[in-house]
Parts: C-alpha cells; sequence; structure tokens
C-alpha cells in the first residue's frame, strides 16, 4: 500500500484536543463510600426523605452485588474507596440567573471545546442544561419550554420540585439493582437532567446537556429521566468531553426513558471522554445504563449513539418493546483508536404484539483497540408478529486491533422474523487506489470510506450532532489506515 | 451432594473397576480433576441455555446400580451394514464390539487400543473429564500416509440400556497422516427401553495435505441422550467437509471445534436439527482461526414444533497474524410452534485484519409467497407446506460429504418431518 508511514503515525499520534483542567474550587466529599457519605449527598442536595431512602436501599443492594465480569474488556480492579463521590463548582449556593452569571472561567472552559454556550444556545436553538460536574450551573430556554408545558431540569430540582412524577418514574425502567453499576449510579447519583413533556406536547426543540467531568478523581454519576406522555414527542442530545488526566475515572450513569401510548423519544448522544493517552494510561471508564420502556402502544424509542471517547466503553441502550405495535432502534458508530476497549450494543426485548426493532452497529478498531459488538433480540412468547433485523459491521484499521460481534438471539414465537447480518473487513487497497487514482489524497479517502462505512447511522443524527460527529470521527481516525 | 456432582464413592469403585491398563493413569488424573470441577452449569456461557441435570440423575442412577445391561438390536445392525457398503467399526455402549466389526486392514487403517500419556491430558471441559475418568476403552486410529480409500469407514455408535439407566463413554483418536483421504460415518443407532446417556469425545488430527469426510448421523429413541465433542486439527493444505444431522435424541448436545494449524487449511462444515416435542438440541462450534490464509464455512439449519429447544452458537475466532482468513456462518432456523424456541449466537473475535467474516442469521416461517405460489399450482396448505419445509432441510442433506448415503438420510429426515407434522398442530 502506498502510505506514507510518517504521515499516519503523525495523525494517529494526534493528541486529545480537549485536554485541559479548568482551574476552578470545588467543594468535594473525601474519597470513600459508606451509608454517612450518602447522607451527605443527600443532604446537600437538600433532598426530600424519600430519595434518601432510596439511595439507602440501592447502596445496601449493591453491597451485596458482584461485579460483571463478562465483557470483552480488561482492566485493573477498581477502588470504589478511593473515588470522591461529590463534587459541586463553589458557585452553587448562588445559582445564576442567566449566562452572564455564570463563573467566566466556566464559559472559558465552553469556549476551549469550541462550543460556545450561548452561541449554540442561540444559533442552534437548543435548551441547554449544562452539567458542569455534578450540579446544573445554567439552563436556558426554560421559559419557552414552560410554556408548552414541558418540564426539563436538573435532577435535584425535580426531586425537589416534581416529587410525585420522580417517584412515579424513577427506578422504573431500570430498577435499582439492576447491575452492579446502575446500583451504585443509584446510590450515589450527583444529578443529571429530568424531561416530562406532557400528554400531545411535541417539545418545540431538541434538548441537549452538556456533560463534562472535571474535579480529579471525581465519579461522575449522572442521572437521566425522560418521560414522554400520550401522544408527546422529544428529542434528546447528549454529548460530553473531558479534560486530560492520567488516573482512571469512573463514569457510571443511568438514563431511563419511558414512554406512553403513541409517545416518541428520540435519544441522541456523541461521546468524547478522554480515551487514555496512546500508552492506555489514563481515560474514562464509561460503564452506563440506558434503558427505554415502550410502555404505550405505538410507542417509539430511538437511541443513535456516536462513541468515540473512553478507555472502556460498556454500555448498551436498550428498548423494552412492551406496548403493542411499538417501535426500538439502535443506532451506533463506536471508534476506539490505541488501547481503547468498547464492549457495546443493545437490548431488543419483544413484549407486545406487532412490536418491530432495527439494530445498525457499527464498530472501527484501529491501533491496539479492542470492540466488541454485544446485542440481544428476545422475543417473547406472547410477542406475535415481532420484527427485528440487525446488522452490525466492523472495520479493521491496524494489524493489532480487534472487533468482535456477540450477538443472542432468544425467540420464542413462530411468527416471528428475526434476521441477523454481520461483516467485518478491512479498507481495501482496491478502494483505496480507486480514490487515489482519482487524485484524492490518501487522508481524504479513507475519512470518505469511514464517513460513508458510518453514514447510516450520522443520517440518524440531528443537524447539528452530525457535523459533531464527522469531525470527531476525523480527529480519532483520520489516516489512521496502515 | 450438590445437585450438580456425582457421588464420589459411586465414581470411585466405577473407576477401580475398569481394567488395569494404559488408561489407569489417565482415568485417575480425571477423575481428580472432575471431582472438582463437576458438571458445567448454565451460569457458565458455554452451558447457558443447556440444563444437564436430567442427565447428571441419569448419570446418578446409572453409577448406583451399575449394571452393564447391553441390549444392541443385532438385527438391525445387520440389516443397516447390509444398506451400507463400509468398513465397520461398531461400538456399543463404549466397547469395540468385534463380531459386529470388520477388518479394515485392506483400507490403509490401523485400528489400536487408545494409549494416553499423562502429558495428553489437555481436557478442556469437564465432560472430557468424565468420560475419561469412565472410559472403558477408547481407540486409536491411523490412516496411512498417502492412503486413500473409496469405501467408506462407518463407526457405529450403538447405545443401548435394557433394565436400568447406562451412561456410556466413547473416545476415538483419528490421526490421518500426510495425503491420506478417508471417508467416515458416523452412525447413531439405539435400542432398549430404558434411559441411556452417551458421553462421547472423538477427536481428528488432519496432517499436511490430507483430507477427511465425516458425516455423523443421529436418530437416536427419544429416551437417549448425548453430549458430543468432536475436536478437529487442521495442518497445512488439509480438509475437512463435515456435515452434522440431528433427528432424534431427547437431550443432544454437541461440541465441535476446530483448530486451524496450518496455512491451505479449510473446514467446511454444515448442520441440521429437526426437533420435536420434549427435544433439546444444542449445536455450539467453534473454529480458531489461527494462521492464514485459510478457509472456515458453516451452514446450521433447524426446524422446530411443539414444546422444544433448540441452540446454535457459531465462533470463529481469528487469531493475530492469521491474515486471509475467509470465516463464514450461517444459521436458518423454522419455528413452526409458539412452545419452540431458538438461541442463537454467531460470534466472532478477530484479532487480525486481513480478513473477510461474516455471519447471518435467521428465525422465521415459510415464505408467503412461495406458499403461495405452489398453492396456485394446486397443492393444497399443508402439502405445500411440506414441500417447502422438506426443501429447506434438503439442501442441507444434499450438500453432505457422502453421497451414497443421501438417499438414506433425505427418507429419514422426511419420515421425522412427516411425524413433526402430523403430531403437533400448527
Amino acid at each position: 500500500m502506498s502510505t506514507d508511514p510518517e504521515n499516519i503515525e503523525d495523525l494517529v499520534n494526534r493528541r486529545y484536543e480537549h485536554g485541559f483542567v479548568t482551574d476552578i474550587d470545588t467543594e468535594s466529599l473525601p474519597p470513600g463510600l459508606d451509608e454517612d457519605v450518602i447522607r451527605a449527598i443527600s443532604m446537600r442536595k437538600n433532598e426530600p426523605e424519600f430519595m434518601l431512602e432510596w439511595r439507602l436501599q440501592a447502596y445496601r443492594q449493591w453491597l451485596e452485588m458482584i461485579e460483571p465480569e463478562w465483557a470483552h474488556v480488561h482492566y485493573p480492579p477498581i477502588d470504589y474507596n478511593a473515588i470522591s463521590y461529590f463534587s459541586a463548582p463553589k458557585s452553587d449556593k448562588d445559582r445564576p440567573k442567566s449566562l452572564d452569571e455564570v463563573d467566566p472561567k466556566l464559559l472559558e472552559t465552553y469556549d476551549k471545546l469550541g462550543i460556545p454556550l450561548h452561541e449554540r444556545a442561540r444559533l442552534a436553538g437548543v435548551a441547554v442544561d449544562a452539567v458542569f460536574d455534578s450540579v446544573s450551573v445554567a439552563t436556558t430556554f426554560k421559559e419557552k419550554l414552560s410554556e408548552a408545558g414541558v418540564i426539563f431540569c436538573s435532577f435535584s430540582e425535580a426531586v425537589n420540585k416534581h416529587p410525585e412524577l420522580v417517584k412515579k418514574y424513577l427506578g422504573s425502567v431500570v430498577p435499582r439493582r439492576d447491575n452492579y453499576f446502575a446500583s451504585l449510579n443509584s446510590a450515589v447519583f450527583s444529578d443529571g437532567s429530568f424531561v416530562y413533556v406532557p400528554k400531545g406536547v411535541r417539545c418545540p426543540m431538541e434538548l441537549s446537556t452538556y456533560f463534562r467531568i472535571n474535579a480529579a478523581n471525581t465519579g461522575q454519576f449522572e442521572r437521566t429521566l425522560i418521560v414522554a406522555d400520550e401522544g408527546s414527542y422529544v428529542s434528546y442530545l447528549e454529548g460530553c468531553t473531558a479534560p486530560m488526566r492520567d488516573e482512571n475515572q469512573l463514569h457510571a450513569a443511568v438514563v431511563e426513558l419511558v414512554a406512553m401510548k403513541d409517545a416518541e423519544i428520540k435519544y441522541s448522544t456523541v461521546q468524547n471522554w478522554y480515551p487514555g493517552d496512546e500508552n492506555g494510561v489514563g481515560g474514562i471508564y464509561n460503564f452506563v445504563t440506558k434503558r427505554g420502556d415502550c410502555r404505550g402502544a405505538n410507542s417509539k424509542i430511538s437511541w443513535t449513539q456516536v462513541e468515540t471517547g473512553s478507555a472502556i466503553t460498556w454500555k448498551y441502550p436498550s428498548c423494552i418493546l412492551r406496548g403493542d405495535n411499538s417501535t426500538g432502534e439502535f443506532y451506533s458508530v463506536a471508534v476506539v483508536n490505541n488501547y481503547q476497549q468498547a464492549d457495546t450494543g443493545t437490548k431488543m426485548i419483544h413484549i407486545g404484539r406487532n412490536t418491530s426493532s432495527t439494530i445498525v452497529s457499527k464498530g472501527i478498531s484501529a491501533g491496539n483497540a479492542q470492540n466488541a459488538y454485544r446485542g440481544l433480540v428476545r422475543v417473547m412468547p406472547q410477542a406475535n408478529g415481532a420484527r427485528n433485523h440487525t446488522q452490525c459491521d466492523s472495520l479493521l484499521i491496524g494489524k493489532s486491533c480487534g472487533a468482535h460481534t456477540f450477538p443472542y438471539m432468544e425467540i420464542k414465537n413462530p411468527s416471528a422474523k428475526v434476521e441477523h447480518e454481520a461483516t467485518t473487513s478491512k479498507i481495501s487497497a482496491d478502494q483505496l487506489f480507486y480514490c487515489r487514482q482519482r487524485g484524492i489524497s490518501e487522508e481524504d479517502a479513507v475519512n470518505m470510506i469511514v464517513n460513508g462505512f458510518c453514514k447510516e447511522v450520522f443520517n440518524e443524527l440531528p443537524m447539528e450532532f452530525a457535523v459533531e460527529a464527522q469531525a470527531l470521527l476525523n480527529v480519532s481516525l483520520e489516516g489512521a489506515v496502515g | 451432594m450438590s445437585r450438580r456432582s456425582l457421588p464420589i464413592d459411586a465414581l470411585d469403585r466405577t473407576v477401580a473397576a475398569l481394567s488395569d491398563d494404559a488408561l489407569a493413569e489417565a482415568r485417575h488424573a480425571a477423575l481428580a480433576q472432575f471431582k472438582k470441577r463437576g458438571f458445567p452449569t448454565t451460569r457458565n456461557e458455554n452451558w447457558k441455555y443447556t440444563d444437564l441435570s436430567k442427565v447428571i440423575e441419569l448419570s446418578r442412577r446409572s453409577l448406583q446400580t451399575s449394571t452393564d445391561a447391553e441390549r444392541p438390536d443385532i438385527d438391525r445392525i445387520r440389516e443397516l451394514q447390509a444398506s451400507i457398503d463400509a468398513g465397520w467399526l461398531v461400538i456399543a455402549n463404549g466397547k469395540l464390539n468385534r463380531d459386529l466389526s470388520t477388518t479394515l486392514d485392506e483400507d490403509g487403517i490401523e485400528v489400536s487400543p487408545l494409549r494416553l500419556d499423562s502429558k495428553d491430558l489437555r481436557l478442556e471441559d469437564p465432560l472430557a473429564d468424565l468420560n475419561l475418568a469412565l472410559l472403558k476403552q477408547g481407540l486409536s486410529l491411523r490412516i496411512a500416509a498417502n492412503r486413500s480409500t473409496d469405501r467408506p469407514i462407518a463407526l457405529l455408535i450403538v447405545d443401548s440400556a435394557g433394565t436400568a439407566p447406562v451412561l456410556s463413554q466413547v473416545r476415538i483418536d483419528i490421526e490421518l497422516q500426510a495425503n491420506a483421504e478417508i471417508r467416515f460415518i458416523e452412525y447413531h443407532v439405539s435400542a432398549g427401553d430404558d434411559e441411556h446417556y452417551s458421553n462421547a469425545h472423538i477427536n481428528v488430527i488432519a496432517r499436511p495435505n490430507a483430507r477427511a469426510d465425516y458425516l455423523r448421523f443421529q436418530d437416536r429413541a427419544l429416551h437417549h441422550s448425548q453430549t458430543a465433542r468432536l475436536n478437529v486439527q487442521l495442518e497445512t493444505d488439509s480438509e475437512i467437509s463435515y456435515c452434522g444431522i440431528d433427528l432424534g435424541g431427547r437431550l443432544t448436545r454437541n461440541d465441535l471445534k476446530i483448530d486451524i494449524l496450518g496455512q491451505g487449511a479449510s473446514a467446511i462444515f454444515d448442520g441440521l436439527y429437526i426437533a420435536a416435542e420434549g427435544q433439546h438440541v444444542d449445536n455450539h462450534t467453534r473454529v480458531d482461526h489461527r494462521v492464514g490464509p485459510a478457509v472456515s464455512a458453516q451452514e446450521y439449519r433447524g426446524i422446530l414444533n411443539g414444546h422444544c429447544r433448540a441452540i446454535w452458537n457459531g465462533k470463529a475466532i481469528v487469531h493475530a497474524g492469521a491474515d486471509g482468513t475467509d470465516a463464514q456462518q450461517a444459521n436458518h432456523n423454522l419455528l413452526l410452534s409458539e412452545h419452540a424456541e431458538i438461541d442463537a449466537k454467531p460470534e466472532l473475535e478477530i484479532y487480525a485484519d486481513e480478513v473477510k467474516c461474516a455471519h447471518g442469521t435467521t428465525v422465521g416461517q415459510l415464505d408467503e409467497q412461495a406458499l403461495f405460489y405452489l398453492r396456485s399450482r394446486g397443492l393444497d396448505r399443508d402439502r405445500a407446506k411440506r414441500v417447502l419445509t422438506r426443501a429447506f432441510a434438503t439442501s442441507i442433506v444434499n450438500k453432505s460429504p457422502i453421497p451414497e448415503l443421501h438417499d438414506l438420510i433425505g427418507n429419514a429426515v422426511e419420515q421425522r418431518l412427516r411425524e413433526l407434522a402430523t403430531g403437533v398442530p400448527q
């Protein structure tokens, strides 16, 4: 192959652009985890009694659970007592009323990311609930949303202002003892977003949260709950990027989606946490539980994710297709380079009649990275007419990376139609040659091929995310062919 | 005593009662290992969908009664032998029956009792431990270099239990020396009224440029169960063409493991499983591509009706450096009853980039358009269904490696499908 090795090395070795630490004092709890820590978290957040009780029960259940080992990833044991479970920016007590009042250093952080908060909010017409470490510090467009009756606020606020909704839906999709990391999250979750879209309302704008891990040694435990009531629609964007540091950071988030009759939720993620350096040192452990419940008839939940960051990704955004005629979708691009490891996929549980699900997963591996798709399609005996189509393709770039597929199909209904296809390949010399012959540089050619490979998924992303996703892909991979 | 283990004293007694031959040392080592590990449970990923508790219970009763109630159906065996032109090795409840077997000298095949050094004890799963610990007699077959025979060799495995449940172990090691070519038929028959559990372990080593055709046909009685492991090692330019057909048995578990050790090797393996009321059939395949270029391709098809469950788990691992690998997996299932369940899992683990790997899995019903086509030509719905179901199965039978058996197997498959269609309302 006519590749210039130096040029490639240069590109592969490109450093993480968002690697910096913002120097803001944080008020953190000392490392360690026990019931007192949970009480302290709950107290600082002025939570009502039921919330504290919920956390404590989760913690007690977590103590009895064993960390899962089945994923195709390897990491040294995590010392859960070396993590600080709460960190909030100093300005927490006097929450800014507008962006002008936000700590300028915080705004600077967003500037460095290339996506200024106000710019982004104004230009894109997006309401941003910025999560800086663990507490929401700025929420915009709230008024416009409240006109429509949409509740979009931080989780802490929801616990205090809408306890009845939180009580009703929290843990109803991902129960407290669902899995080890979800249980931990239930005990110590710091903050997150809460969305409630009332009956018949089409949310007037795309909702977005910008996540960012900041204080060293602080695990980030986000909790997101989105409820779309009958006949409503909401599109939610989640994006994240984190500063560079050497110690591994644990990120164990939980996202719960509830779609009632005729409702639709579209959840899009661009994940670009710090992946560790080229030797595999540092990086985020991203152990996330995401699940959507299509509770009512004709409801729809669609997950789209572009995963380029994190040292380790353990994430299976899933759909429980309970309502008749409900639809679940999962579109994913997962890119790993250097020593990154990803074990990601989805679960589609068909319970209602005539439910359908689509899975499109594109995995790209480069360097010494390992990328695994793990998925489950389960058709229950009563799910007449269930339909699933799964396609998972892997692209390998380099000699030392790995691409793996572990799809599970459990079919208990004779009227189900389930199809699974998977392919693994590399960028072929022929394809490259064809492009080169027409005057396209090697780098652009690889870019074009990879973008084409991912196109089906990018097409599902909202406009502003699609642009960001392509840019991210270029940074992660450009010229990594060898 | 745990539900997962066998009574230690009965195990010790059974092993002690076996003859003090060349296998004695290996048996004791395997026994010690089995005592430690016990049977695999559904918590083990490889056994997630197959629960062995019924065969464990059966084994326990068998060890406690320890009768050697062998009841082979001699007439049926003779009849079978008359219908297939082959060299015969008849293994009844784990032991070679010399009266029913033929000499294989003229085929260039050397048959000898199995010998094992303790260094050979690389046992990969607890069932292999159990197999060796309780092995009465093992066989070693060697096909001389450059020999090729037209006449297939039939391993007839006869399992029978008369008045008490029987647990039997089969172990055969087959070595094909360089350039040897051989055609095997592994044929299972069962007899007797009581329950039987057969635990088999067959190893095939194909030296450079050797070639094996291997057809396994299993149509046992529904009160018989089996776990069977076939390990194949392929050296440079060697080939195996395999087809496994499972029609009978209450619980059937097949583990097929293929190790590609030499460049230019080729492994083609297909399977057909038909399950009805009360049956459980589990096919696990694993191909390790350790070097490339090499080819592996598999296609398994299943037809399920009634309360039954089938599992297909195909795994291809392309190790680092195995460039030029081409690995293909396909699995198609027809689910005809609301009580049937299929669990399919096509897995790929790939650590090299110069590869072509793909898998496809489908679960569904007969194609409505195809049904309509046949009905428009005057076939009634049931008939049309039968034609299409048979066609679905026949595509595997017709690909199987021993062409002279296609009719025999095709008829057995058709017979089974007829029972399937009439036995359970659709």
